[in-house]
């Protein structure tokens, strides 16, 4: 890295502006009203409502996925009815996909991307604003669609394949309400990337080059241009969808001359790049805690963002490896495909070994979390290079083999991830401190409840239980298996539970944390906690990627 | 790098591995092993990705647990103690992209065999069925046969309709639905293949042992997809045909 002289004008594209003398320092704000929340325009009040909402969601998604496991526990229908059982799903896996997991990223995003490139706010605030409240709404009409349409709950799975989603199968509006609803969250992902992208690009402190952008941030760039790329053709998809349903086309009816796997090619356009939108914040998230707790810079900061940018570019290649046993795709070429999108993954794996190797690793929460993240992901990973293979899928595609895999990255790798972000950030966030004790409660509960939940999936895939069924017939060995799972969904519960609580507690009794309790390295950690309105009032010398650190140790300072 | 102690726990680890490996040679990983000549050859395909999978997940999660174990802060350690500040190897980076790009090319190309063979169809199928799909059923037509097994209304509590298959025997399935998207699967064949209105799915399974195995229908297919089951006799070829002709008596009679 060329050195440069400190200061302004660098000779970098960032530059910064003096705010003008005239404007008074605004006083220290008192807790904002409801008002200032629906009006805000400020990018740490807008990650906090996108994470708060996405969250509530979280609890929507797990209440429903309480429900399926409770009528999955025996042989039999107990709780739900075929119907309430398939909206109840539908609504499960469009909820954690599109309205968790997804967000919670963008809503970290929002609020750390300004904080760790030295930026005052996001590049276009009201834009930024936008993006939250039309999320919001989109997110609702997903949830009426569920429990409030007339005709009956939408209940075509997340993937809404056609002919099953057309109108002559699935006339209730409750499936229009979910496509305009995902419509305006997919809407919602395009505007907050061009946010996120224009201020990485235009708005960095003076030193802050591309090289030494923090790696969360890396991931959040990446994370955008794969929703840029992916998201038109599903709102094409849901669009033609929509116009079979209710104008007489037939884009995607076979009785009308349509061909119901096109949607399939457009739907998975979006779906296989969503899946890396989802987990590289996460990816980004324990790349930040992971030196912060080993007390070392990252190994291989190069190689970890070639392969993240690596990863972006296969997973657009990828898409058909859900249409394996079609018939109808060519399956060797998107095979190929995605075996070698495990390379750059598996990569990462080394990058964080290889930063905790020769550390002095505080087993704090995040850094747990972080560490259930990489057990459960390296299964999640390893499973999805067994699907990867054509033959090999054409046996566990759309058994619970396939449930179980995906959850291990998604539920595993990426919920694991969200609660390191959440007990790493929430002291930079409000200036006080989770509870240590009951953080280790939440993690090993969940990390417990997560794999009694999940492992015995795999199990039920093997032999050969297919997803999305109500019921199963007993003598086929699926009861043990199944009673497993849902005890280990109910010891998820507790864990959440409890979670919830730490956060009462720790609002009830404050413990102050001060600004970087962590020693952390990135930006956020050399300002107040919570930041000022504008985030600084100076920005520190960058002179490598971990300026917070440099701060507190500048003997090492390179 | 090559203190004792870690040349204590990279042999400890090869002993592990070693163990694992053995053990995983006789193990199906719970997978069945395949009730047809396609499926046997998936069946062995699994079960080398799964030992390549279990070696590799082993020797990483061996690396997060040295590291966790071996660099974690002691009590002596004083609050601000720092690893040792290095930022990257660049021959380690090499060799760590380099050997997955040789484990995935290996698993590949396997794959690819495998997937050459199981898709192969036979130029002279000893019997043709044609599976069609519907909401929420199955009807079976033996070409040439006059033999038709249909799925009663479906609901619960309804075993399916049972079609019979000769052992030993190739039998072409051409596949499709008459609505929405279905898919066939019978788990002990190892395959499943989706049916799909407006397409023609066409697979060949050679069945090598006699028993009745469950199909189900894999792909969602709305209210009673549960439901939507049958099952598949394998007999040997003499009892296959007294069974198709006592199929046709019955189709004559009613």
């Amino acid at each position: 890295m060329a050195e440069r002289a400190p200061g302004r004008g660098g000779g970098d594209v960032s530059t910064t502006v003096d705010r003008p003398a005239s404007v008074p320092a605004p006083a220290e704000p008192s807790r904002p009203g409801p008002v200032s929340w629906l009006t805000t325009t400020n990018h740490k009040h807008i990650g906090i409502m996108y994470c708060v909402t996405a969250f509530a969601f979280f609890l929507i998604g797990g209440a429903l996925a309480d429900l399926l496991r409770t009528e999955l526990a025996e042989p039999g229908r107990q709780l739900l009815s075929n119907e309430a059982y398939n909206t109840t799903f539908t609504i499960h896996g469009t909820i954690m996909i599109f309205l968790f997991v997804a967000p919670f990223g963008a809503g970290l995003g929002n609020y750390l991307v300004p904080l760790q490139i030295g930026a005052p706010d996001m590049a276009f605030p009201r834009l930024n604003a936008l993006s939250y409240w039309t999320f919001a709404g989109g997110g609702l009409l997903v949830l009426l669609s569920g429990f409030a349409a007339a005709g009956g709950g939408t209940a075509t799975g997340w993937t809404a394949y056609p002919p099953l989603s057309e109108s002559r199968l699935s006339p209730s509006i409750a499936t229009d309400l979910w496509i305009f609803g995902l419509a305006l969250v997919a809407m919602a992902t395009l505007l907050t990337g061009i946010n996120i992208l224009t201020t990485v690009f235009l708005m960095r402190a003076p030193g802050m080059t591309m090289w030494r952008v923090p790696i969360f941030t890396w991931n959040m760039v990446v994370t955008s241009i794969l929703g840029l790329v992916a998201f038109p053709p599903a709102v094409a998809a849901f669009g033609l969808l929509f116009l079979d349903r209710r104008v007489g086309g037939h884009a995607f009816d076979p009785l009308g001359g349509g061909d119901p796997v096109i949607y399939q090619h457009l739907f998975w356009f979006l779906g296989h790049p969503e899946v890396y939108i989802l987990i590289l914040p996460f990816f980004g998230v324990i790349t930040e805690i992971i030196p912060v707790f080993a007390r070392k810079p990252l190994f291989g900061y190069l190689g970890f963002v070639l392969a993240t940018l690596a990863i972006g570019a296969l997973s657009v290649g990828v898409w058909a490896h859900h249409m394996f046993t079609t018939g109808v795709v060519d399956n060797p070429f998107f095979s190929a495909m995605t075996f070698t999108i495990a390379v750059p993954t598996g990569v990462k794996f080394f990058n964080w070994i290889g930063t905790m190797w020769g550390g002095k690793i505080r087993l704090a929460t995040p850094m747990l979390f972080t560490i259930g993240f990489l057990l459960n992901f390296l299964i999640g990973g390893v499973t999805g290079v067994l699907l990867a293979s054509a033959p090999i899928d054409f046996q566990i595609a759309d058994s619970y083999f396939l449930v179980s895999h995906f959850h291990y990255t998604m539920m595993g790798g990426a919920v694991f991830g969200i609660f390191a972000a959440i007990y790493f950030w929430y002291p930079k966030i409000t200036g006080t401190m989770l509870r240590e004790s009951l953080g280790r409660w939440v993690f090993y509960l969940l990390f417990f409840g997560f794999n009694l939940t999940f492992w015995p999936q795999f199990v039920l895939g093997l032999r050969g239980m297919p997803r999305r069924i109500v019921d199963y017939s007993s003598g086929l060995g699926f009861e043990t298996p199944n009673l497993v799972s849902t005890i280990g969904a109910g010891v998820m519960t507790v864990a959440v539970l409890v979670f919830l609580a730490d956060l009462w507690i720790s609002r009830r009794h404050r413990i102050p944390a001060g600004d970087d309790p962590w020693g952390g390295s990135s930006l956020e950690w050399a300002t107040t906690s919570p930041p000022p309105e504008h985030n600084f009032d100076a920005v520190p010398r960058i002179r490598s990627s971990r300026p917070a650190f440099d701060l507190h140790h500048p003997e090492l300072e390179p | 790098m090559t203190t004792p102690a870690v040349r204590r726990a990279l042999r400890a680890l090869a002993v592990v591995a070693a163990a694992v490996g053995l053990a995983a040679c006789s193990s199906s990983f719970g997978m069945p092993r395949g009730a047809s000549e396609q499926g046997q050859d998936i069946f062995s395909l699994w079960h080398t990705f799964m030992i390549a999978g279990i070696v590799v997940g082993a020797i990483v999660y061996g690396l997060i647990g040295w590291s966790l174990i071996r660099y974690r802060r002691r009590r002596a350690d004083d609050d601000e103690a720092l690893g040792r500040q290095f930022h990257g190897h660049v021959p380690i980076e090499i060799v760590y992209t380099a050997i997955p790009i040789v484990i995935v090319i290996a698993l590949f190309t396997m794959s690819l065999r495998t997937e050459q063979r199981v898709a192969d169809l036979s130029p002279d199928p000893a019997v043709t069925l044609h599976a069609e799909a519907f909401a929420w059923g199955w009807r079976f037509t033996y070409e040439g046969q006059n033999v038709t097994v249909v799925s009663d209304p479906s609901g619960e509590g309804v075993t399916g309709p049972e079609i019979a298959l000769p052992r030993g025997e190739t039998v072409r399935v051409v596949l499709t639905s008459d609505d929405v998207i279905h898919a066939f699967w019978v788990p002990d064949f190892l395959f499943k293949r989706d049916a799909i209105p407006g397409h023609v799915n066409e697979f060949d399974v050679t069945p090598t042992d006699t028993g009745t195995y469950q199909g189900v229908c894999a792909e969602f297919c709305g209210l009673n997809h549960a439901y939507m089951t049958f099952r598949v006799a394998v007999m040997e070829p003499e009892v296959f045909e007294r069974w198709l002709s006592a199929r046709r008596a019955e189709e004559v009679a009613t």
